[in-house]
């Protein structure tokens, strides 16, 4: 006995986690969280690896959090400063490039030089994706509604949902059913002609997901990277000054400011649960702490399979969480350079250098590299994301040098090697192999690739599982398909953010509206946690 | 002969006689133009060889509408036939509704599993089986009001038999609707024969494998009359001509051996047709049984809007599935099979991962190496079909792209055609000494005879951006098709393919329910 008594325990401090801790230390709950690493962030996190540089080593770009959290928790008064970006580009092997620009006239040029009809097309594209976005942003703050309760808070939301579909009008709402259920590359089939134009735009479709190009499905996953925005700019992508650990921090002062304690260093070893209702955790280190509120910022699997005592829930939840797919199909490189590397294909100091480049140049090569996934393999012609943000913001490296962040689409988390497959197959020769070929494909925009690197980090999906805790180092905290998406996210039935243990509640990317370094849930949850605790009022009313 | 009519419709499939019957059976002058000697479309029984008769393309029924069954008192002579998933290790699982033994009568250790599973599918494919037979909701006023209060009326209904189902099974129907086969499948079943047939069953026909989501959504559209496998006695042209007799009783009159080559459009208004052959028909209303794109183009591109040439131009529809038709000089042996056995349907699919895998050729333009196979050998059922002690094998191979890589050389066909029966070989060990003749139909052929559009076995993509309410296209989901007295009745109208007459019956009630124009 004896264990330190608090009024809300939330475990893991991811920026879910921190935000949920925010909003809850804000309404006067004492409030603690726990976190196993010795730093906090979970995934939006800037480490120092190599003397000098600094990584965002997993989540690396900013667009999705919330402008309404950010200005809520004055982020920005604890040093939060994002960079917008503009521009991207995809290299072909030809020697070419499609070159994106936030111009909309440099745009219209650089279309037309590829293919004159895609101008119209894109005007086209860009107008559905940008309605897309409007109509879905409104939810992201709000709870999912229980299309099987009658409960009047789940048909208020359903009767906004309902007047939300309606105010599209007929033509609007059948291209949404379509938009919610098509593939990225049929979408972007019906529009484009070029097939560079068509990758350049795909890949946000699939990012950190289980599905190819032509699954069903990604035409969401698309919006699902488009339906942020920097500054009220929708759809642009920032830096965070300093990496994206600067999120994390800036949380971490505003919790900390409004009188929470974090504790780092020791994991969760149990979720302690009297009488069916939740009474504080054990730490590995034995350390205990009470409290009558809990909440994960882990995962729904890890959560529950791993930390709560099976016989204090259903066993229908086990069988749910357990069938709730977190699959891991992304890798990370993140590379100090010696200097910018040369882009022989474009103009010496071209401005869309300094955002998103790629060298994946069809929707065929893409699905490819799905297929690869699916056998167990890394993507033999990988796709990735490549950025490097030390053009914007020089305290990523030291000066003259440059850091990288390379997002690779797809990689396993259980590798195949002659015949079986297991995550233990990721051997630091497989390791090497992975970024080797990736490397490989690179040379296609910066032939000197190799010679420029003077440290590289790469992050297989078993490493982010085990250093962010993320399972399978799925980024999203579990797939973002139908099945798995609003009032069936986590698990039908506890959409809500609460769980079949009373007091024990969900604040991470597995709940409603999911992953992407966006706070959404963290806020929703804490907004259910101050509801249930009779302190609604204590939350803010987002405009939607 | 009068060359007048209240209605013409364009193309004899099943979907065109469904549609003839329905508007004739009203006092309606109707002619059907169908520019093939024989009506049928894809359900016909043919020739194989002198004495070999079968079904040419479909050749099982699952899911005929019992509403076009009652309402045109169709008496089909039809066998239940059990499905055999054929296991490389010759452990083959006989399945008959939810029903799971292996082959040789002994249990199998998922029966219960399966059992619960096929319930819930079967359970789920009932509810939404009602949204065929009739018009998918309007969005013409947007949510509030479905357009006409029997919408509301028909997804109120749906609604609570959503909520009949209880909350368990409600939720997993709100949770899987919209998910892949794979995953659902896989979740209960082990990877092997049992979870191979039902992942092939939910792609048949589609450009999908069973990790595409939707997938659930066709298993459930397949499942529809609860899956069963029926044998029609006479093949699969016995459906067609019992629904051509149902026309001409109803007093149709049957054109065969032109097609239309023109709808004639007036003042916004459908006037009548211009047969190939320069026959003109005059009528008020033209019904077309074809691809909505060939539809729009019998009207000519003129008389829509750009938008809606845009859409069904970009339609969806890639046919996947090759056909093999063999003619045997004797029954095959199939060691490890009873005699009711080797008359079933017969999948080889040794695994979900399988058939996905056997979808990642199609994708890149190549057809599988080794493909997934729905075969039957109907004369083992009825013996009518053959004489001589021959039997016909017919064998539906999944996946085979529309346009190949390369194209459809004799190379390629003779490939395909190898790859099939080599993937059948080891379950019929006899069966190369056996053939005497094959015909092979890749998705081009039937494109060419029967003028589906991709060959695609339904009309165009049964994909959730394609279905209901936006079927064929968004805009013009309701038959009408954008000219008075013009309306779309095949399979690439709501509910979609397979025999089940459901397009044909809509759309006559549609035009029945706006009226034909004076």
């Amino acid at each position: 006995m004896g264990a330190a008594q608090y009024d809300a325990i939330i475990v893991g401090a991811g920026h879910n986690g921190l935000t949920a801790g925010c909003y809850l230390a804000k309404a006067g709950l004492k409030t603690l969280i726990v976190e196993k690493n010795d730093w906090i962030g979970g995934a939006a996190v800037s480490r120092s690896l190599h003397d000098g540089w600094t990584y965002s080593n997993c989540s690396y770009v900013c667009s999705l959090l919330r402008r309404e959290i950010v200005r809520d928790l004055d982020l920005p008064r604890f040093g939060l400063q994002v960079i917008p970006y503009e521009g991207g580009a995809t290299f072909t092997r030809d020697g070419d490039y499609f070159a994106y620009h936030s111009d909309h006239n440099a745009l219209n040029r650089e279309i037309a030089r590829h293919e004159p009809r895609d101008v119209d097309a894109y005007a086209r594209f860009s107008q559905t994706v940008m309605r897309q976005c409007r109509f879905i942003r409104p939810f992201l703050l709000r709870r999912a509604p229980d299309p099987t309760s009658l409960h009047p808070r789940d048909l208020g939301e359903l009767a906004y949902l309902v007047k939300q579909a309606h105010g599209l009008g007929p033509r609007e709402l059948g291209e949404t059913i379509r938009f919610w259920t098509m593939s990225i590359g049929d979408f972007l089939d019906e529009y484009f002609e070029s097939d560079l134009i068509k990758a350049h735009l795909a890949g946000s479709g699939i990012i950190g997901t289980g599905l190819g190009v032509y699954s069903p499905g990604t035409a969401y996953v698309l919006l699902h990277h488009y339906m942020g925005d920097v500054d009220g700019s929708i759809g642009a992508w920032g830096f965070a000054r300093g990496g994206m650990g600067s999120i994390s921090k800036a949380l971490a002062m505003a919790f900390e400011e409004a009188g929470g304690e974090i504790r780092t260093g020791s994991g969760l070893e149990q979720v302690k649960v009297r009488d069916g209702k939740v009474s504080g955790v054990a730490l590995e280190n034995g350390d205990e702490f009470d409290a009558p509120i809990v909440a994960s910022n882990m995962d729904v699997k890890r959560t529950f399979l791993h930390h709560v005592d099976p016989g204090e829930v259903p066993e229908d939840f086990t069988r749910a969480v357990r069938r709730f797919k977190i699959r891991g199909s992304s890798a990370k490189l993140n590379i100090a350079l010696d200097r910018m590397p040369e882009f022989p294909a474009a103009p010496k100091g071209a401005p869309f250098l300094r955002g998103d480049l790629h060298c994946s140049t069809s929707l065929g090569e893409l699905e490819r590299g799905y297929d690869d996934w699916k056998d167990g393999k890394w993507s033999a012609e990988p796709y990735f994301d490549m950025l490097i943000p030390s053009q914007i913001d020089p305290t990523m490296a030291p000066p003259g040098k440059h850091m990288m962040t390379v997002f690779v689409q797809y990689a396993p988390y259980d590798l195949e090697v002659d015949g079986t497959r297991s995550r233990a197959n990721w051997t630091d020769a497989k390791r090497a192999e992975l970024a080797d070929c990736v490397y490989a494909k690179m040379e296609q925009a910066i032939p000197d690739i190799r010679q420029r690197i003077v440290h590289a980090e790469v992050r297989t999906p078993l490493d982010i599982e085990r250093e962010v805790g993320l399972t399978e180092g799925n980024i999203f905290q579990g797939e973002l398909t139908f099945d798995q998406l609003l009032f069936n996210r986590p698990v039908p039935g506890y959409s809500g953010y609460d769980t079949p243990v009373k007091g024990l509640y969900m604040v991470g990317s597995s709940s409603h509206p999911g992953g992407g370094v966006m706070a959404a849930p963290g806020a929703n949850a804490a907004r259910e946690i101050l509801r249930q605790a009779g302190r609604s009022k204590a939350m803010p009313r987002f405009a939607a | 002969m009068s060359d007048r009519f209240d209605v013409i419709v364009v193309g004899g499939g099943h979907n065109g006689l469904t549609a003839a019957a329905v508007l004739a059976r009203k006092g309606k002058r109707v002619c059907v133009v169908e520019r093939e000697a024989l009506t049928g479309g894809m359900a016909r029984t043919v020739d194989y060889a002198p004495g070999a008769r079968g079904p040419e393309i479909a050749h099982l029924l699952y899911n005929l509408s019992p509403a076009v069954a009652k309402e045109l008192k169709l008496s089909l002579d039809t066998r239940d036939l059990p499905t055999i998933a054929l296991s490389p290790d010759g452990r083959h699982v006989e399945i008959a509704g939810g029903d799971l033994r292996f082959a040789d009568g002994t249990a199998h250790p998922e029966a219960g599993a399966f059992a619960a599973l096929h319930r819930r599918l079967v359970t789920f494919a009932g509810v939404l089986g009602q949204l065929s037979d009739a018009p998918p909701p309007s969005l013409a006023d947007g949510l509030a009001n479905m357009a006409s209060l029997r919408d509301l009326g028909g997804m109120a209904k749906l609604g609570l038999d959503v909520k009949r189902m209880g909350r368990e099974d409600m939720r997993e129907f709100l949770r899987v609707i919209l998910s892949n086969a794979y995953d659902l499948i896989l979740d209960d079943l082990s990877d092997g024969p049992v979870a191979g047939a039902l992942a092939a069953d939910a792609v048949r026909g589609g450009w999908s494998g069973p990790r595409g989501p939707g997938s659930v959504f066709t298993l459930l559209y397949r499942m529809g009359q609860g899956g069963g496998a029926h044998l029609p006695i006479g093949g699969m042209g016995a459906v067609s001509s019992a629904l051509e007799t149902a026309a001409t009783q109803a007093g149709v009159t049957m054109r065969c051996g032109s097609g239309v080559a023109s709808v004639t459009v007036e003042d916004d208004r459908v006037r009548g047709v211009t047969l190939v052959d320069g026959t003109v028909l005059e009528a008020r209303a033209v019904l077309s049984s074809l691809g909505a794109l060939a539809t729009m183009r019998l009207a000519g591109p003129a008389h829509f809007d750009i938008e809606a040439t845009r859409r069904l131009r970009k339609m969806r529809a890639r046919g996947t599935v090759a056909k093999l038709n063999l003619v045997l000089s004797a029954a095959p042996d199939m060691p490890g099979l009873t005699e009711a056995q080797r008359a079933g349907r017969l999948i080889v699919a040794p695994s979900a991962t399988h058939v996905e895998t056997a979808f990642n050729a199609v994708k890149y333009g190549r057809a599988s190496e080794a493909p997934v196979l729905e075969a039957v050998i109907p004369s083992l059922t009825d013996p009518s079909l053959c004489e001589g002690g021959k039997h016909v094998l017919s064998v539906v191979a999944q996946y085979a792209p529309f346009e190949p890589e390369g194209g459809w050389t004799d190379t390629a066909r003779d490939a395909l055609r190898d790859s099939i029966v080599t993937t059948l070989k080891p379950y019929m060990p006899d069966l190369e000494t056996l053939i005497e003749s094959s015909d092979l139909l890749t998705p081009d052929d039937i494109a060419r005879r029967t003028g589906a559009p991709g060959g695609h076995w339904h009309h165009g993509e049964l994909s959730l951006d394609q279905l209901l309410t936006v079927r064929p296209v968004n805009g013009m989901s309701r038959y009408a098709f954008g000219v008075e007295g013009f309306y779309l009745c095949g399979a690439s109208a709501h509910p979609g393919g397979d025999v089940t007459g459901s397009p044909g019956r809509n759309a006559a009630r549609k035009l029945l329910a706006d009226g034909v124009p004076a």
